[in-house]
């Protein structure tokens, strides 16, 4: 996988989204797709509300173009499927696959809860939020790298990374 | 218009790939200051963007599709903001992946980003189960 300098891959994911939003008014983000997704399983009430659904259903197009695209970026390098994460990771969650599944399961949770609850993720609150520079949304951005620094901190610690 | 957006999705799955977004051990080189790789792609994109988005304000520029006039509401404050935001920042760093990048991990074949993702579904169901969460 060929990987361009940040600031050139950086440039163009903020081109992507001030296109997105001139073409369509809309703010690119994934976190509610999510949500939207959800309102196939029991319970989920909240997300099955008919303006919810309507405002958020391209949502779900978006996100479906996600794979697609990393497949794209791939095509030059034929499909390889791997449990591997890299030697960082690798050495500081645990060995056996299961116990791995596990934590990454709960890091997720952590993820789509959170997410939920501030009103955004990386792409919605930081990508799109801090380009608006909205109030909300700069708190957010900082609070979502204070989260991960204080978690990998803890991780690596005892790896001595 | 499920194209335009399919669209759009795909570019951002690519420049996410290219970005090195889908490298796990990049987000762990970011919070351990060993490689900042994943900084310079925010800034970046945010620089840019607040460009755009200055740019769009200034000529009034209608929507292409559907003809309107943009709308710059960001999204609101929220009680839980503050502590949705710390956990959601915990989860992406032990995870070493976002929402957005597991579903281009997954298209790259990253298995390990299979339990990442339906713990985001799980953790965005448990937020409709359990009204007490939306009243933090």
């Amino acid at each position: 996988m060929s990987i361009w300098s940040g600031w050139l891959a950086g440039s163009a994911i903020g081109a992507l989204m001030v296109a997105l939003y001139w073409v369509t008014n809309k703010q690119l983000g994934i976190s509610t797709a999510y949500g939207y997704a959800c309102q196939v399983l029991p319970g989920a009430d909240h997300f099955r509300h008919p303006e919810f659904r309507r405002t958020n259903r391209w949502r779900l197009w978006f996100g479906l173009g996600i794979p697609l695209g990393a497949v794209l970026a791939g095509a030059g390098d034929g499909l390889t499927v791997t449990t591997g994460m890299g030697p960082l990771y690798e050495q500081a969650l645990p060995q056996d696959l299961y116990l791995r599944g596990l934590m990454l399961l709960a890091a997720g949770t952590l993820m789509g809860l959170g997410a939920r609850m501030a009103g955004g993720c990386t792409s919605g609150h930081v990508i799109s939020g801090v380009s608006l520079l909205n109030r909300p949304s700069l708190l957010a951005g900082a609070l979502f790298f204070l989260g991960g620094l204080l978690a990998v901190q803890v991780l690596f610690l005892q790896t001595g990374a | 218009m499920p194209a335009i957006h399919l669209v759009f999705g795909t570019g951002f799955g690519f420049l996410l790939s290219r970005a090195g977004a889908t490298e796990f051990d990049f987000y762990a080189r970011l919070f351990l200051f060993q490689d900042l790789q994943l900084l310079w792609v925010i800034s970046s994109a945010v620089a840019v963007g607040v460009a755009g988005i200055l740019l769009l304000k200034r000529t009034g520029a209608q929507s292409v599709v559907g003809r309107q006039a943009l709308t710059f509401e960001g999204r609101p404050y929220r009680r839980g903001l503050v502590l949705g935001a710390l956990l959601f920042g915990a989860g992406w760093g032990l995870a070493g992946a976002c929402p957005g990048s597991v579903l281009a991990m997954l298209g790259q074949g990253k298995l390990a980003a299979l339990p990442t993702m339906v713990g985001i579904v799980l953790g965005t169901w448990l937020y409709a189960l359990l009204p007490t969460l939306r009243r933090i």
